[in-house]
């Protein structure tokens, strides 16, 4: 079936599951009935929910940011030492060259490490939204963070009964709006 | 972890120190405050006086503060060796215990650090070790192992701090809601307002896996370049190739030493038997039998090689540290690091209490003395037989270290009343999610 777009009018849709086999179960209901704009939360991550969600999309681009700020920390960090000795040159005995490869290696590779970790960390708050203002109130449920697992749509268009139906018949043992209650 | 544990079980169980941390901790904490007490006099004796009131002489101006240094530094590599290196092999038995090494990890970094700036003496100008931009012309030599320890060690720091962090974020978004009021409030700011969303999972496993692999050569890069501040220098007893793999070595030794020291009243204290045992131990005692065997080798060869090149600055070095005035710092490192720990060889020991915590302790006390052997009993022993000297602490480093393990446990024990000792997400990942398959098939 094709997807629905959702205007973003209609009630919110929250679904509690104390099962993960139910959750699943829900996803994929929601999947065939044309349903993909929706949050899945969870207490731990579950390479199951990771499947049925992002099972045909690209790896996350972290690993970009990863590489480019290894690439950039050492780049910039030999520059730094290069500079600095090519700038306030000190004559030591010996004939050793000024830019000199081996013992510049190590603080590049500190600085690599360094970059890539902080570029990493940036890129994990950005797709994450973290620090995360904007998500919708349904995903404050502290069962979601202790022993339960959730689904949630923020807008459900014209379909909030029908998508409350779904999950309802999955397994949700608790299923707010859409008209739905219990 | 035990098949019965189910995923509420383990919030109620992990939080419960949080709120509610026993006498003990109080208790431990009247100890922390009187050891920071007296540390901090004995610094602050330092701060005006001057370095006079230490033990330094002529040729011996580095003793126990770099000793010390050296040895929080090597406590500061388990955290993230069992964190990162351990998750990379999926081993299971780090997800009880990494956590709280984690935090060792961080809390050890913290206290090396203090060490630069008491030993320079003038600790307000410390920040001259830093590379930034001044007008008096004072750029660093980066070809100086000292400026390379510098960013090693920020470095290592850093990276494992975020490492830690971002660890924790999960969890203390689960204790922010089990909270109420300032206390939520507080916990909802440091948890950066995690949900626990499909998006945020999906991005928080490469990440973390990114920061995995990131730190694991940094657990074997950093005690490398510490032993840099010596291995590049020409005195005897210093100058060996050998000295990377051999810090490292003892930097894992002492480091899963005290994470066994750390954990286990931790665990008996608050609680926490269902979620580490002695399996968790076992496995820990193995990995410093493994890393012990290491360093009882690379002592051997240190002497081989000092006897075999034929270099008699270097021969009478190794000679003096058995049978000259350090003879009793050599003794004690042999007993504790190579003689003590084969106690661990008979599973009855390494599988007991007191065997366990016992024989960690006593690997920490070799281990600093192990540090304080290479570098006081080299620097007293130098070239020059006319300028030999026999160094030994004054109260004030004495109290100094004593304040450094005060530090060190202060950080230790607000953490553990703070925040989960025991990563909840993770240890709920190794239980049997709850399935309603499961639940029909019991009921049938």
């Amino acid at each position: 079936m094709s997807a629905h777009a959702l205007a973003a009018t209609g009630t919110p849709v929250k679904a509690v599951y104390k099962h993960l086999d139910s959750l699943l179960q829900g996803i994929h209901d929601l999947h065939k009935a044309g349903f993909r704009d929706f949050t899945v939360l969870s207490p731990i991550p579950r390479h199951e929910i990771e499947e049925i969600m992002y099972g045909q999309q690209e790896p996350s681009p972290v690993r970009w940011f990863t590489l480019t700020g290894g690439i950039l920390g050492g780049s910039m960090v030999f520059s730094l030492a290069s500079l600095t000795h090519s700038n306030w040159p000190m004559i030591i005995p010996g004939g050793k060259p000024l830019v000199s490869i081996p013992p510049f290696l190590v603080i590049t590779f500190e600085g690599t490490i360094l970059w890539a970790s902080m570029f990493t960390l940036f890129a994990l708050l950005y797709f994450c939204g973290l620090p995360a203002t904007k998500l919708p109130k349904e995903t404050e449920d502290p069962r979601f963070s202790n022993d339960c697992f959730g689904i949630v749509f923020e807008r459900t268009g014209a379909h909030a009964e029908k998508i409350a139906h779904i999950l309802q018949n999955s397994g949700a043992v608790e299923v707010t709006g859409g008209g739905t209650h219990g | 972890m035990s098949k019965d544990l189910t995923y509420a079980q383990v919030n109620r169980d992990v939080m419960r120190p949080l709120f509610s941390p026993g006498m003990a901790w109080y208790g431990m904490m009247g100890l922390v405050g009187a050891g920071l007490a007296f540390g901090a006099f004995c610094w602050g004796m330092q701060l005006v006086w001057g370095l006079g009131v230490a033990g330094y002489h002529p040729p011996v101006f580095w003793g126990v503060y770099i000793t010390t240094f050296v040895f929080w530094v090597g406590i500061g590599h388990a955290g993230t060796l069992i964190s990162a290196i351990l998750f990379l092999t999926r081993s299971r038995w780090r997800t009880g215990i990494y956590r709280a090494a984690e935090a060792m990890t961080i809390f050890a970094v913290m206290t090396a650090a203090l060490f630069p700036a008491i030993h320079v003496g003038r600790a307000w100008q410390a920040y001259w070790l830093f590379p930034y931009p001044n007008q008096r012309q004072l750029w660093q030599n980066f070809k100086s192992p000292l400026m390379w320890d510098v960013f090693a060690i920020s470095t290592y720091f850093t990276v494992s701090t975020v490492f830690f962090f971002i660890g924790l974020v999960p969890d203390i978004a689960a204790v922010r809601d089990n909270t109420r009021g300032l206390t939520k409030k507080l916990y909802g700011a440091m948890s950066l307002g995690w949900r626990g969303t499909d998006k945020q999972w999906h991005h928080y496993m490469a990440a973390y896996g990114f920061f995995a692999a990131l730190a694991t050569p940094l657990v074997l890069s950093v005690h490398s370049v510490v032993s840099w501040d010596f291995a590049m220098a020409d005195t005897p007893g210093w100058h060996s190739t050998l000295f990377p793999p051999y810090f490292v070595a003892g930097a894992i030794f002492s480091g899963c030493a005290m994470v066994i020291t750390l954990m286990l009243p931790l665990t008996k204290l608050f609680k926490l038997e269902a979620y580490i045992h002695v399996w968790h131990f076992e496995h820990l005692a193995k990995l410093c039998m493994f890393t012990g065997g290491i360093l009882t080798y690379a002592y051997g060869t240190e002497y081989f090689v000092a006897w075999y090149s034929d270099n008699p600055y270097e021969w009478a070095v190794f000679v003096d540290r058995v049978v000259g005035k350090y003879w009793w710092v050599f003794g004690m490192m042999v007993l504790c690091n190579n003689i003590v720990p084969l106690l661990w060889w008979f599973k009855k020991v390494r599988t007991s209490f007191m065997g366990l915590f016992l024989v960690s302790i006593v690997i920490n006390i070799g281990m600093w003395f192990e540090r304080f052997n290479i570098i006081a009993s080299s620097l007293a022993h130098s070239f020059d037989p006319g300028s030999w000297a026999y160094y030994l602490p004054t109260y004030i480093e004495i109290g100094i270290l004593i304040f450094s393990f005060a530090w060190f446990f202060l950080w230790f024990l607000l953490f553990a009343k703070i925040m989960p000792s025991v990563a909840i997400a993770e240890v709920k990942e190794t239980l049997r999610p709850p399935l309603k398959h499961d639940q029909e098939a019991a009921a049938k």
